[in-house]
């Protein structure tokens, strides 16, 4: 105090300017305070509307469960995140509202579904975590969307919730759709199917049981697309079907037509198993497939007798002549070699050689 | 060449070992005369085909619904057959077909379709698929995936044998 005195006695026009510096530093340390005094009070109503508009949503969020742990400038949102969490993330402004979601969610999720096991471990780390929000969100952007259905069970649903709370949270899947097929291709490994009720769906057991069945039905056509070649590019099922029906139908003249082949083919029966096993098919079948059509008329033709023998040798003894002219040579082969496999029949190759060796000393 | 390029208890070693027993077998019964009849050569080719499906439904061991009808089908005589067929059809299609017997040998079954446009095509592939009469949609194609794949494989093993038989 005294000094005070004998400062502000000593000189006036220096205190004039010093008294501005001064009255300017208490200004600033006053904006300082004033604005701690506005947040604190903020802090302590967590559930104030305009407080959490201020903020950005995650620190609102940490604001609502922990107001202890909340360090204002010390968490920074990277904007994408952000942004992917505004627009996803449907805010519910009440506490109480969250509880209750968070509790159904663990409710919902007892059985053994993937998707919403993902969505229970996911909802008390995004709720109860601090710094690591982003992360979740980030990893599993269909998760956190679908677990804002929260209808897995329609048991579950009547009896947990209320219908408006439902519809609020229901809302926002509008924007999900993509999400429910993620869960439809999840129910096709499972062993019990737990489909989810998009908007505006009946939620009765038989039209979830028949999208169950008709998921199923799907999931085996687009199996069948991919095997059938040249299937994948076709659109509606009438058409896939029809590919598909072509397909067995000409594997199964092949099959008429390759045994035909093998009727008629001589066979010298050294039979390599090795060479069987190493060759594949080439492509020496493509230039005779000219000929597929004969085994669809052959039988007909034999079935009307013998009258029509030799309009059959033609068509047929074209095919044939390169065949038979190499059966008369390789008929003297066949019997030594006979006797040999019907010892063994097995197919080792080393025994058939050992044994080929025997016959020749 | 390798020796040991296929797994041994794989579908394709399986079948081609059963077939070419079977092969040897025919062609030990009744070789090839230089002047066979295109009779013969149709009833060798009769034998070779069911010994090709009969090998391919014994690989894949009655697992699947084709493979058993398959081997039934073979097994049975025609006549014996006809009278189950008739039995089993009209015991488990009564929804899908209208069978009107017009005597008692033959029976006359008449396919309505059902289902919307899908239907013909679906009792197409019900024929074509061996054991398909009796089965709802969803088996029908599961069988219709593993039908093809086996007979994937038994066209190319035959294929390589015929190429093999044939190059000498």
């Amino acid at each position: 105090m005294e000094l005070n005195a004998g400062t502000a006695g000593t000189g006036s026009h220096e205190t004039a300017s010093e008294r501005k510096e001064v009255a300017a530093l208490e200004s600033l340390q006053f904006t300082d305070e004033i604005r701690r005094l506005m947040l604190a009070p903020a802090t302590d109503n967590a559930s104030s509307f305009t407080a959490l508009l201020e903020l950005p949503a995650p620190q609102a969020v940490q604001l609502i469960h922990s107001p202890d742990s909340v360090k204002l400038t010390a968490v920074h949102a990277p904007t994408p995140n952000v942004d992917d969490f505004k627009g996803s993330f449907h805010f519910p402004f009440d506490s109480g509202l969250i509880e209750r979601a968070a509790r159904f969610s663990l409710f919902a999720g007892d059985g053994n579904i993937n998707v919403n096991n993902k969505s229970n471990s996911l909802e008390p780390t995004s709720y109860n975590s601090t710094a690591n929000l982003q992360k979740p969100v980030k990893s599993e952007p269909a998760e956190t969307e679908s677990y804002q259905a929260l209808v897995s069970d329609p048991t579950v649903e009547n009896r947990s919730i209320k219908r408006k709370d439902r519809e609020k949270v229901k809302g926002s899947t509008k924007k999900n759709k993509t999400a429910a097929k993620d869960s439809s291709d999840d129910a096709e490994k499972l062993p019990y199917v737990h489909v989810r009720a998009r908007r505006g769906q009946a939620t009765d057991s038989h039209s979830l049981a028949e999208r169950a069945r008709r998921e199923k039905i799907n999931a085996r056509m687009k199996l069948l697309q991919e095997l059938v070649p040249g299937c994948s590019k076709i659109s509606g099922t009438a058409l896939v079907l029809d590919e598909i029906i072509n397909h067995v139908q000409s594997l199964q003249r092949q099959v008429e037509f390759l045994s035909m082949r093998l009727a008629a083919v001589n066979p010298r029966i050294d039979v390599n198993l090795d060479s069987i096993f190493t060759a594949d098919s080439g492509s020496l079948m493509n230039s005779n497939f000219s000929g597929m059509v004969m085994p669809m008329m052959w039988p007909e033709v034999q079935l009307n007798g013998n009258r029509q023998q030799y309009p059959q040798q033609s068509q047929f003894g074209a095919f044939q002549q390169p065949v038979w002219g190499r059966e008369e040579v390789c008929n003297n082969y066949m019997t030594p070699e006979n006797s040999l496999l019907s010892y063994d029949s097995s197919g080792n190759s080393a025994s058939l050689h050992s044994n080929q060796l025997k016959m020749e000393l | 060449m390798d020796l040991h390029n296929l797994n041994p208890s794989s579908l394709k070693s399986r079948f081609t070992t059963r077939f070419l027993r079977a092969l040897t077998e025919i062609n030990a019964r009744k070789p090839i005369a230089s002047s066979s009849s295109p009779r013969e050569i149709f009833q060798r080719y009769r034998r070779i085909k069911d010994a090709a499906d009969t090998s391919m439904a014994y690989s894949v061991r009655s697992r699947r619904t084709w493979s058993k009808a398959t081997l039934w089908r073979l097994r049975t005589p025609s006549h014996r057959r006809r009278l189950a067929s008739f039995g089993r059809r009209s015991s488990l299609n009564k929804t899908r077909t209208t069978t009107t017997a017009s005597h008692r040998g033959a029976v006359v079954v008449q396919i309505t379709s059902r289902g919307g446009g899908l239907g013909v095509q679906l009792e197409e592939l019900r024929e074509l698929v061996p054991g398909g009469e009796a089965m709802d949609l969803c088996n029908l194609l599961d069988e219709t995936a593993h039908y093809i794949k086996c007979l994937t494989t038994q066209v190319q093993v035959m294929r390589t044998i015929a190429n093999l038989y044939s190059l000498e």
